[in-house]
């Protein structure tokens, strides 16, 4: 599959395309539906189809594992702080609908910087639990 | 008449039961995990069910607030998201067990593996 | 302040856990587990001086006045196990300090340590939630550390034992979620309280449903916490897993399990409204079937670990007998059970895994002798046998004399018979250890006294645990005085 010429032309232009899409999903969580999860899982998505077209090393050399479990950790405790912030001032986070004004990041209360978190926290676990499978679990 | 009526309850039963089948009575560890999938699955139907009322909208706000009576109920979709992410955690540890299994054992047959000796 | 700090618990374990990580360095990851696990002792502790000072409290995540923030509920009983499960669990962190490089790869160990503060986490947030889907999040991942605190030894025994564990408790778990979901649909709740509510007004209207809610409940959390038939998991888990991870799933992740169960049971439905059903005859039966069957089982085992693992189903079953008593004085023994089990069961598993350790083999016949060689273990081991069998002022004779007063209060005299039946079953397999460990003449020959004795710091953990269970024991009035007013 490595060497199948079409499938390589045609991904150099769907991965970024995927890439966006799962970018304006995240970004757009608190005012349309979607949101962290979907688009995370979407992202990750774009990370499993190079490393299917263009090969484990290809992934590996853009972003290596310690550092995708790094990133995951801090997004995680991130995560805690701005949680453990909202619920120690009694829940602020969730604003009442009317909501969230494009372009406004925290017009939504702490739903957009959560969502990006999230999207991160998803795209990094989903594609590390992909590549334990495709290594034969280690 | 109820079981006519209420057929995504009924539905969701029947998957439940299908499942739950296939978890206790096969004998092959990947049958055993997808019949944990059905189950799940059945539950999910179950409960979004609960929360749908017939004639109303998503609980997605587009142009205007059509107050609470206009949408249906938000929270069985939002818990069983997070069932979602459970059941498939889960199922990513059991396929990783089942993977390890095999590398040691040579077989992914429950009771094979049980009649064999661990050391 | 207080009511905050439950939710401090549950974040800084967290929290901890996430940053291991980040520095992958085994002495940093054992530290920083040490050090949450102190911080949460020393809050769970305010909350228990807060909560006998002032009484029980909610704290509402979320929206604080609406119906659909998560509700926590902190009363007595919840404050107990939180001192307790922290008490423990930091011994246990403590002890496997020392010796958790026998048994976990080295390159594993920070992992490790990310997984029992997760435990940890979740078992806490079980005991402190008053909500049924969150309780069933944290369970699922309770479920899902616990099984990796299993598997981390990889060896063949760890992987069959961790599948098993794995599958029966998917059975149980969706058991659960569809228990909620039956709930849910008959309530429109979520909130325990604001559902005792619904239901204690129709239940009448809908007696199928509640039986199949409650026949749900019982077993999808049985399966989790090895009631009789459904314990078929539990031997291989706890006999192979690395010997902290034994003391931790015996000592109190079994247990956190019956406790939902009493909290779905009296708080969710009530007292009147099980006691009108079959359900707590089938508990009681099982129970009892567990106390007989368990010790049996115990007596043919010949390793040692697994001998403690069956006496485990044993004692779970004297916590079921008690829930299925259906009187609050049942109920208040069986979490006192809890209480008195998790400490001296989680300080036998630490001995044991200590005395297999330097005997260098898992079979009872191997550990004729240890007495000469290893005497301080094999007292402490004698301690906790002795209150598992009940002998007076140690904890396990204290909720074997309440269960057997519940009992003739509620006029079931035949009872108290399956109570004495299963003491003298404990006596028949406890003995035997350490009788021929003390007094074994068999193979002593080219044994020096105290040859093998493991240094006094490695001991401390364990004599911390059995001072502590014997202080259980000595203020076991105040204790059960303590718990009763829950209900």
């Amino acid at each position: 599959m490595k060497n199948d010429i079409v499938l390589r032309e045609v991904c150099k232009f769907m991965i970024p395309a995927i890439q966006l899409y799962a970018v304006y999903i995240i970004l757009h969580g608190h005012i349309s539906p979607g949101g962290g999860f979907a688009g995370g899982t979407i992202l990750s998505c774009s990370f499993i189809i190079a490393h299917l077209v263009f090969g484990r090393d290809y992934v590996k050399s853009k972003f290596n594992f310690n550092l995708l479990i790094k990133i995951m950790s801090i997004c995680l405790i991130i995560y805690g702080i701005i949680k453990m912030y909202s619920f120690l001032t009694s829940g602020t986070h969730l604003p009442h609908p009317p909501i969230g004004v494009p372009g406004n990041i925290l017009s939504g209360g702490f739903i957009l910087p959560l969502n990006i978190l999230v999207g991160i926290i998803v795209a990094c676990v989903m594609y590390i639990v992909f590549d334990l499978f495709m290594e034969g679990g280690k | 008449m109820g079981i006519v009526t209420n057929y995504f309850e009924t539905c969701s039963i029947i998957l439940f039961g299908v499942g739950f089948a296939t978890l206790m009575f096969h004998r092959n560890l990947i049958k055993k995990i997808i019949g944990m999938n059905i189950m799940d699955t059945a539950v999910f139907l179950f409960f979004i069910a609960k929360g749908y009322i017939s004639g109303k909208e998503a609980p997605i706000i587009t142009n205007s607030y059509k107050g609470i009576e206009g949408y249906v109920n938000p929270v069985p979709t939002a818990l069983m998201l997070t069932g979602i992410v459970v059941a498939v955690s889960t199922t990513a540890f059991a396929l990783a067990l089942t993977i390890k299994l095999h590398e040691k054992y040579g077989t992914i047959d429950l009771d094979e593996i049980i009649r064999m000796k661990g050391d | 302040m207080y009511k905050y700090f439950p939710l401090i618990n549950v974040f800084v374990l967290m929290i901890t856990a996430f940053t291991i990580p980040i520095v992958r360095k085994k002495k940093i990851a054992r530290e920083l587990s040490i050090f949450s696990n102190a911080v949460i002792l020393i809050l769970s502790i305010f909350i228990l001086v807060n909560v006998i000072s002032i009484g029980d409290f909610h704290y509402k995540a979320g929206y604080p006045n609406t119906f659909f923030g998560i509700d926590w509920y902190i009363g007595s009983i919840e404050s107990v196990l939180s001192v307790l499960f922290a008490f423990v669990s930091l011994l246990i962190v403590i002890y496997s300090y020392k010796s958790i490089e026998h048994e976990v790869p080295n390159e594993k160990i920070d992992f490790y340590y990310i997984l029992l503060n997760l435990l940890l986490a979740s078992l806490l947030g079980i005991i402190y939630t008053n909500d049924l889907f969150n309780s069933y999040v944290f369970i699922e991942v309770s479920t899902l550390a616990s099984c990796g605190i299993i598997v981390i030894k990889d060896k063949k025994a760890n992987i069959k034992a961790t599948i098993k564990y794995l599958i029966m408790s998917t059975v149980g778990s969706g058991l659960i979620l569809m228990a909620i979901a039956y709930i849910y649909s008959l309530t429109g709740h979520l909130n325990m309280s604001l559902i005792h509510e619904v239901i204690i007004k129709n239940y009448t209207q809908y007696p199928n449903s509640v039986l199949i809610i409650l026949v749900l409940f019982t077993v999808g959390l049985g399966v989790k916490s090895a009631m009789f038939p459904l314990h078929g998991w539990l031997p291989d888990a706890h006999s192979s897993a690395p010997t902290p991870s034994s003391a931790l799933l015996s000592g109190l992740v079994i247990k956190v399990y019956a406790f939902t169960l009493i909290k779905i049971l009296y708080r969710v439905f009530s007292f009147s409204i099980v006691n009108e059903t079959i359900i707590l005859n089938v508990i009681i039966l099982l129970g009892s079937c567990g106390m007989i069957f368990g010790s049996i089982m115990a007596i043919t085992q010949k390793e040692l670990k697994r001998m403690v693992a069956y006496s485990s189903i044993a004692q779970m079953g004297y916590v079921f007998f008690g829930i299925g008593l259906g009187t609050p004085a049942g109920v208040a023994t069986a979490v006192f059970h809890i209480v008195g089990h998790a400490v001296t069961k989680s300080a036998l598993f630490l001995c044991s895994g200590l005395m297999i350790e330097k005997v260098g083999s898992k079979k009872i016949s191997d550990l004729k002798g240890i007495g000469k060689e290893m005497p301080l273990a094999l007292v402490l081991f004698t301690l906790g046998a002795f209150s598992m069998i009940g002998i007076p002022i140690l904890p396990g004779f204290i909720s074997k004399w309440y269960l057997s007063l519940a009992c003739i209060e509620i006029n079931r005299l035949s009872l108290v018979i399956i109570i004495l039946t299963s003491s003298i079953l404990n006596v028949i397999y406890y003995f035997p250890i350490i009788i021929n460990g003390f007094f074994g003449h068999e193979n002593l020959e080219g044994k020096v006294y105290k040859s093998k004795s493991v240094s006094i710091d490695r001991m401390l953990p364990i004599i911390f645990l059995m001072t502590a269970m014997v202080l259980v024991g000595g203020f076991s009035k105040n204790i059960l005085n303590f718990i009763s007013t829950a209900f």
